[in-house]
C-alpha cells in the first residue's frame, strides 16, 4: 500500500510545485506575500498596543506634572492622541507630535523650481539654459475655519532676482458652499491660470500656453480683490462657482493693481463649473470678466471676457481644451475689438516603467485684429497673432521631479516666418 | 515495516489535501470588505460612492457648518490605501501625492489627508477627532464604530463596492 501510495504523492507534490511555478501572475497576492502582510498587520498592532500603554503612561505623567502648551489647540481629546498618530502625507516624522495637536497656525512651505534649456532657429535667439522661477509655497490654518495662502516668486533677471508676491489669500469658509476670501488671486477666467501656479513641475508641458503666459497682457493673470467661492448644490451634477470683484489691471496690464486701482470702477468676475459625479475626470466651465481699462488719460474702454473650458484631468488621457474670447469697446466711438484665443492639449500617462513616462500634444491659436488700440496703446502689451503645435514627452524621475523634452513649431506675429525650437527642463517641488 | 508506513503516509496524503482544501476555501484578507468609519457624531449613515469620492478628493470640505470633514488614510503598502486608490480616487500612490500637493498649493484645501499607520490607529484616531473618517477591514472594526453604508451597503452585503 506504501509503495502505491509513495509514488502518488510524489507525483502530487511535483505537480503541484509546476502548477506554482508554471501559472501566471495574479494580480492579487500570493501566499507568500499574504503571510508577510498579515506579519505586518500583526505588528502594526502590536505597535498600536505599546503607543497605547505609552499614551496612558504619559498621561499619568502629565495629570501629576500638569504642564500645559501655551498654543492653542483642539480640544482635550484631540491633543490626548497618541504621539506620533497623526502624520501629513507629506511633513517630515518629527512634526508629528505638533500635528496631532493641531496648533494654528500651522505652517507648511513647499518650494517649486525648474531649470531650462532651449535652442531656437528664431532671428536673433540666442540658445542656452536659464534658470526658471524660484518659487515658495506658504500654506497655514489659522482656525478651523480660517487659513492662509502665500505664493512668492524669484525671477532671474540679467543683474538681479524679481521678488513677486504672486498671491496672498486669507480664507474664510463658512461651509461648502459659502468661502470668502481676500488677497491676490490668479483670476479663475481660465483653468489653467489656476489649476498650474508658478511651479513648472505641476504642468505637463514646459510652458504654459500663451494666453495665460506670466508677463503677457493678453487676459489679467492676478486679480486683487475679494472673491466668494463654493459648491453649488446641484446633486450629481458637481457644480462650483467663483465670483468676485476687485482692481482688474493696473496700468502695466501684465500686473494687477497690487497697490490701488488705476480707475474707481472696479473689475469682476463670474465662473461656473460643473464636475459631473457619474464621468470622473470631467470639468466643464465658463467665466465672465468685466472691467474698465484706461490705457491713455481721456480714453476709455469696456473690457468683457468671456471663456469655455473642457477638461479630462484623468492620466489616460489627459485633455484640456481652453477658449477665450477679449472683447474690447471704445467708450467715445463704440468701436469693437475682439482678440480670440484656444489651445487643446491631449497627453497620455504610457503603462509601462511605472507609469514614468507621458508624451503629450499641444495646439495654439491667438488671433488679434489688425488694429486692436488697446494692444497698441499700451507699450508693454504684446499680444500677437499666433498659430503654433508642440509635442514633447515628459519623465517623472521621482514623485516630485520631472525632465521634460519638447519641439515647438510656431509662426508669432502676422507675415512672420514660422520658428522651429527644441526646449528641455527638469521641474521639481521640494 | 511496511505495514508501520501505511498509516504514516495515509495521514501525510489527507494532511495535505486538506491542506489545499483549507488553502482555497479560507477567506483571503484580499477578499474582505473594506468599512467605511466616521466618527460617531458625524451627520451621516449613506453615502453614494460618488459622494464618498468628493470628500476624499477634498470638494466636500464640511459634514455640516461647524463639523470639517478630517480624512484619514492609511500608510502605503495597506490593503485598505490600495483600495483607496483604486476604487475611490483611481489614482497610483505617486499620482495621489500629487494632487494633493497640487490641491494644497492651488490654495484650495489646508492639508493633506493624515496618515495612519495601523487599523487599531484608525479606529482610536476615527473615534477621537470629530468629523474623523477612516477606512478600516472590516474585520478589525471595533464594536460601537460607525460604519455608513456606500450606496446604501454594508460590509458583507451583496454589491458593497468597497473591497
Amino acid at each position: 500500500m506504501c509503495s502505491r501510495l509513495l509514488p502518488l504523492l510524489v507525483l502530487f507534490l511535483a505537480s503541484t510545485a509546476l502548477v506554482a511555478q508554471s501559472a501566471p501572475q495574479s494580480p492579487e497576492p500570493e501566499p507568500s506575500t499574504q503571510s508577510l502582510l498579515d506579519r505586518i498587520q500583526q505588528l502594526e498592532k502590536r505597535i498600536s498596543e505599546l503607543e497605547d500603554h505609552e499614551r496612558k503612561e504619559a498621561e499619568a505623567q502629565t495629570g501629576t506634572s500638569n504642564s500645559q502648551t501655551v498654543t492653542e489647540t483642539k480640544p482635550a481629546k484631540v491633543s490626548a492622541m497618541p504621539s506620533q498618530a497623526l502624520h501629513s502625507e507629506h511633513a517630515d516624522s518629527t512634526a508629528g507630535v505638533r500635528e496631532a495637536e493641531i496648533h494654528y497656525p500651522s505652517l507648511q512651505i513647499r518650494g517649486f523650481g525648474n531649470v531650462d534649456f532651449s535652442a531656437t532657429d528664431q532671428k536673433g535667439s540666442v540658445s542656452g539654459f536659464n534658470l526658471g522661477q524660484f518659487v515658495l509655497h506658504f500654506a497655514s490654518p489659522l482656525s478651523e475655519k480660517v487659513r492662509f495662502f502665500g505664493e512668492l516668486s524669484f525671477t532671474a533677471q540679467p543683474n538681479t532676482y524679481d521678488l513677486n508676491v504672486e498671491r496672498t489669500i486669507i480664507r474664510y469658509d463658512y461651509n461648502d458652499y459659502f468661502k470668502l476670501s481676500f488677497g491676490k488671486y490668479h483670476t479663475p477666467i481660465s483653468y489653467w491660470n489656476t489649476a498650474f501656479h508658478h511651479g513648472a513641475w505641476l504642468q505637463t508641458t514646459i510652458s504654459r500656453p500663451q494666453m495665460v503666459k506670466f508677463g503677457g497682457t493678453d487676459i489679467p493673470i492676478h486679480f486683487v480683490g475679494l472673491q466668494a467661492e463654493g459648491n453649488v448644490p446641484s446633486g450629481g451634477l458637481g457644480l462650483g462657482y467663483n465670483v468676485g470683484m476687485g482692481n482688474g489691471r493696473s496700468s502695466n496690464f501684465a500686473k494687477s493693481g497690487d497697490s490701488g486701482d488705476v480707475n474707481n470702477n472696479r473689475a469682476w468676475f463670474a465662473n461656473l463649473y460643473a464636475r459631473p459625479a457619474r464621468l470622473y475626470g470631467l470639468q466643464v466651465g465658463g467665466s465672465f470678466y468685466r472691467d474698465k481699462l484706461t490705457p491713455q488719460t481721456g480714453i476709455n474702454f469696456d473690457e468683457w471676457i468671456a471663456s469655455a473650458n473642457l477638461v479630462w484631468d484623468k492620466q489616460r488621457p489627459e485633455l484640456l481644451a481652453e477658449y477665450v474670447n477679449v472683447h474690447h469697446q471704445n467708450l467715445q466711438t463704440s468701436q469693437t475689438f475682439n482678440t480670440t484665443n484656444c489651445y487643446v492639449q491631449l497627453a497620455y500617462r504610457l503603462p509601462w516603467q511605472e507609469n514614468k513616462w507621458k508624451p503629450y500634444y499641444r495646439f495654439e491659436y491667438i488671433h488679434r485684429p489688425n488694429i486692436e488700440p488697446v494692444w497698441d496703446y499700451t507699450g508693454t502689451a504684446t499680444v500677437a497673432d499666433l498659430v503654433g503645435s508642440l509635442v514633447g514627452v515628459r519623465y517623472d524621475i521621482t514623485n516630485y521631479a520631472a525632465f521634460k523634452g519638447e519641439y515647438r513649431n510656431f509662426r508669432q506675429g502676422a507675415g512672420e516666418p514660422r520658428v522651429n525650437g527644441a526646449f528641455f527642463q527638469t521641474a521639481f517641488t521640494f | 515495516m511496511k505495514a508501520h508506513w501505511k498509516p504514516v503516509c495515509r495521514v501525510l496524503l489527507l494532511s495535505l489535501m486538506c491542506l489545499c482544501c483549507l488553502e482555497t476555501a479560507a477567506p483571503q484578507s484580499h477578499d474582505v470588505d473594506v468599512a467605511l468609519v466616521v466618527h460617531p457624531d458625524t451627520p451621516v449613515s449613506n453615502l453614494t460612492l460618488a459622494e464618498v469620492r468628493k470628500v476624499f478628493l477634498g470638494e466636500r470640505q464640511y459634514w455640516s457648518a461647524n463639523v470639517p470633514v478630517v480624512l484619514l488614510i492609511r500608510a502605503p503598502v495597506a490593503r485598505e490605501r490600495s483600495v483607496v486608490l483604486k476604487t475611490i480616487y483611481q489614482m497610483s500612490d505617486s499620482q495621489f501625492k500629487q494632487y494633493w500637493i497640487a490641491k494644497i498649493f492651488r490654495a484650495e484645501s489646508a492639508s493633506a489627508p493624515k496618515v495612519v499607520y495601523s487599523n487599531d490607529m484608525a479606529n482610536e484616531l476615527v473615534t477621537a477627532i470629530p468629523g474623523a473618517i477612516a477606512f478600516i477591514d472590516t474585520r478589525e472594526v471595533r464594536p460601537g464604530a460607525k460604519v455608513i453604508r456606500v450606496d446604501g451597503r454594508l460590509p458583507g452585503e451583496t454589491g458593497y463596492p468597497l473591497r
